[in-house]
């Protein structure tokens, strides 16, 4: 009972960032948002018994990825956005889409399909939360996990590709 | 080439293990154990000048207790701010050593700047500048000092060398403030 | 209805809380009197001496200037953020507290409760504190930004960049003192270190000094401190995010800083020098003392300790020069990530085949 009203309490103040996040007219103001938001999923990962996830959603997403993107709107300095810009020509496909979107979610919320089966894991055995996701990661979902860093290796080999080839443009 | 490698190589170990670093931490912490250059001055120390300091002008007298001044205002003339006034008057009431004394003898110190000239001067060694430095006045009037305040004995005898640092006391009055020294308990200062 | 049991150890974290709050709140009155003092020392002369006995009422005078002066906010500043940010810096510093441990636990006796000398034993209790502590920069950018002051917004983008350079570095070394203590929980990884001085994380030879100076360095960068305090360079940046700060509001980033400091002093003791577990350990001689003893006893060390970081942080701010911009990078970058790699691997080796 207690944990659903703490539920609701983090759910609805996530909703509402979330929507300031692409309301708000200035990208600190959307940034802050943003923070605010991810700091509720966190807050949701610790009632879902999962206190690793929930730090390292703190750890990663607000204390890094967030200062990544605020580094970026101080440096190029993006002031207040107009309505115009928000939209390059893209209204028609955009709004099909997201009416798309919500279609197919009343869709499967109507027919109670968005929920998942609890795995096994009892409570004594969450208390160990860290130990079992590792174990998990490492031995069930190694492959899928080991994509993903390569995907990640790519990505970070393209970027000094990218920032090399402009160097060698401007004869440095 | 192998120097540079050697070079190169110790370098490397130097700073691998920060031997920079400590070097500079070490000094640093060394100085904790040599105590304060500071001096406590308004509140408990002051420092007690060398008899060469150049501070406020005094006016000097003979053994017998007689003024040296004869009012030749050469120190009037060698003044490069024009700071010193002398008005010499006759007087042959046995004060002076000869019949041509100081009538007003003044010093302007928001204009003197302490160059000595006038010591140099001065035929009868009668001014010096003497070791007072605290100067700080808050009226106008008070920065010009005459004949009579200049005759007065020094606080700090010709005896004392100087160059320490004597225990003091602050006062503060009407008149403004003051820092006394105690002769009796100097230190010296740390170099 | 709950049991009383429950109870009680609810009102007890409320106390604790409170306890805990207000101590970090008159910490800096004493560090900023100590940093001047060692200043004074360093610089060969005597620091703070009017105000007080050797100077020791000097916080309070400072206190009472700082309440007493306007709180300027400037023309086209942000203010709404200007007057948040402070806060942001200032709340993540007293969060990280909850997770810290000064001693395992204490039998009242008699009554035979068990008092724990911690709020949460989290069992996630690394990476609460790392994370929360990375928080305390928000304040930092934000300040820097709303103050719409060229300086200011430099401060805040060098802050934003170099704390993103050195998160790297600093999880690393949580990552090594984890794989060292096999745990995540800072109760744990203390208790791992027990039974002497030899056990602590420090003398886990060869990784553990590699993994204490990455750690250190990493840190000294995370809460700005010198030699890295380029979002506070007074040489080339006013003072940096609080450039337009006065008053209360500048007085929340210093105790923010100060706190900071004492955070990280309190981690290195923790992840390093075994928290409140003594050098030598009575118990290895087969001298009995009393839990209690041992546990009051176990908090002195634990000051102690912390005291010990604290002097060295201010050490080493009044003898370092500041470092370049491009120089803090290289650091970061080329030295640390690579080092720190290289250990995570021979830490890995040494727990697979010496254990």
């Amino acid at each position: 009972m207690i944990e659903q009203i703490f539920f609701y309490i983090f759910a609805i103040i996530a909703v509402v960032s979330a929507i300031a996040v692409v309301t708000s007219k200035s990208p600190i103001h959307s940034a802050i948002a943003l923070i605010i938001t991810l700091l509720q999923v966190a807050a949701i990962f610790i009632l879902l018994r999962s206190p690793f996830l929930a730090a390292v959603q703190v750890f990663v997403y607000v204390g890094a990825v967030v200062v990544l993107f605020l580094f970026a709107v101080m440096l190029l300095d993006l002031g207040g956005e107009k309505i115009k810009e928000q939209f390059h020509q893209q209204t028609v496909l955009g709004v099909i889409s997201s009416v798309g979107l919500f279609v197919v979610l009343l869709f499967m919320l109507s027919r109670g399909s968005l929920t998942a089966p609890t795995g096994g894991y009892t409570e004594a055995v969450l208390a160990k939360n860290t130990e079992v996701i590792g174990k998990v990661l490492f031995t069930k979902y190694i492959y899928p996990f080991e994509v993903v860093s390569l995907l990640l290796l790519v990505a970070l080999v393209g970027a000094v590709v990218l920032v090399l080839n402009q160097k060698g443009k401007d004869g440095v | 080439m192998s120097e540079k490698c050697k070079a190169k190589l110790i370098n490397f170990v130097k700073k691998s293990v920060f031997a920079d670093f400590i070097r500079g931490l070490y000094i640093t912490f060394s100085y904790n154990f040599e105590g304060a250059m500071t001096l406590k001055y308004p509140d408990s120390e002051k420092w007690i000048p060398y008899r060469r300091f150049r501070g406020l002008h005094t006016l000097n007298k003979n053994s017998e207790g007689k003024e040296l001044c004869v009012a030749c205002e050469l120190c009037s003339r060698a003044c490069p701010t024009d700071c010193i006034t002398v008005i010499p008057e006759e007087n042959d009431a046995g004060r002076g050593i000869a019949d041509r004394v100081a009538k007003v003898w003044e010093v302007d110190l928001t204009r003197c700047m302490f160059c000595g000239y006038c010591e140099d001067a001065c035929p009868t060694t009668a001014v010096r500048l003497g070791r007072e430095y605290e100067l700080a006045c808050t009226t106008l009037e008070r920065g010009t000092r005459s004949r009579d305040e200049l005759l007065l004995p020094q606080p700090v005898p010709e005896a004392l060398t100087g160059g320490v640092v004597a225990k003091a006391r602050f006062i503060r009055s009407a008149d403004g403030i003051k820092v006394v020294a105690e002769l009796g308990k100097v230190r010296q200062r740390k170099l | 209805m709950p049991e009383l049991g429950l109870i009680i150890e609810v009102v007890l974290i409320f106390i604790k809380v409170y306890i805990v709050g207000m101590i970090l709140f008159m910490l800096p009155l004493p560090l900023t009197w100590l940093e001047r003092k060692v200043a004074g020392r360093i610089q060969v002369r005597l620091g703070p001496h009017r105000v007080g006995p050797k100077g020791l009422l000097q916080p309070f005078a400072d206190m009472v200037k700082l309440l007493l002066k306007e709180d300027i906010i400037p023309d086209k500043a942000d203010r709404f953020l200007f007057k948040l940010a402070p806060l942001l810096a200032m709340i993540p510093a007293f969060a990280v507290f909850v997770a810290i441990p000064v001693g395992d636990t204490f039998t009242i006796p008699g009554i035979d409760y068990v008092f724990k000398l911690y709020i949460s034993d989290m069992n996630v209790g690394v990476l609460y504190v790392l994370a929360i502590g990375g928080l305390g920069i928000y304040g930092i950018i934000f300040g820097g930004w709303a103050s719409n002051s060229k300086y200011s917004l430099l401060g805040g983008l060098r802050s934003a960049a170099q704390m993103i350079s050195y998160e790297v570095a600093l999880s690393f070394a949580a990552i090594g003192v984890v794989m060292m203590s096999n745990s995540l929980s800072l109760v744990e990884i203390v208790k791992s270190q027990g039974g002497g001085f030899w056990n602590w994380n420090l003398f886990y030879l060869p990784v553990g000094p590699v993994w204490f100076l990455i750690f250190f360095i990493a840190s000294l960068a995370e809460i700005n401190r010198i030699p890295f305090d380029l979002p506070e360079d007074e040489g080339t940046l006013g003072s940096g995010f609080h450039t337009e700060y006065s008053g209360m509001r500048f007085s929340f980033f210093m105790l923010a800083e100060y706190i900071a400091m004492v955070t990280i002093s309190v981690l290195a003791v923790v992840f390093f020098f075994g928290g409140w577990m003594p050098p030598i350990d009575p118990a290895t001689f087969g001298i009995k003392v009393p839990a209690q003893i041992m546990s009051v006893w176990g908090i002195g060390w634990f000051i102690a300790k912390v005291v010990v970081f604290i002097y060295i942080f201010m050490w080493i701010r009044f003898t370092l020069p500041r470092y370049r911009y491009d120089q803090l990078m290289t650091i970061g970058w080329k030295i640390l990530i690579p080092v720190s790699l290289i250990t995570v691997l021979v830490t890995g080796l040494m727990r697979i085949f010496l254990t």
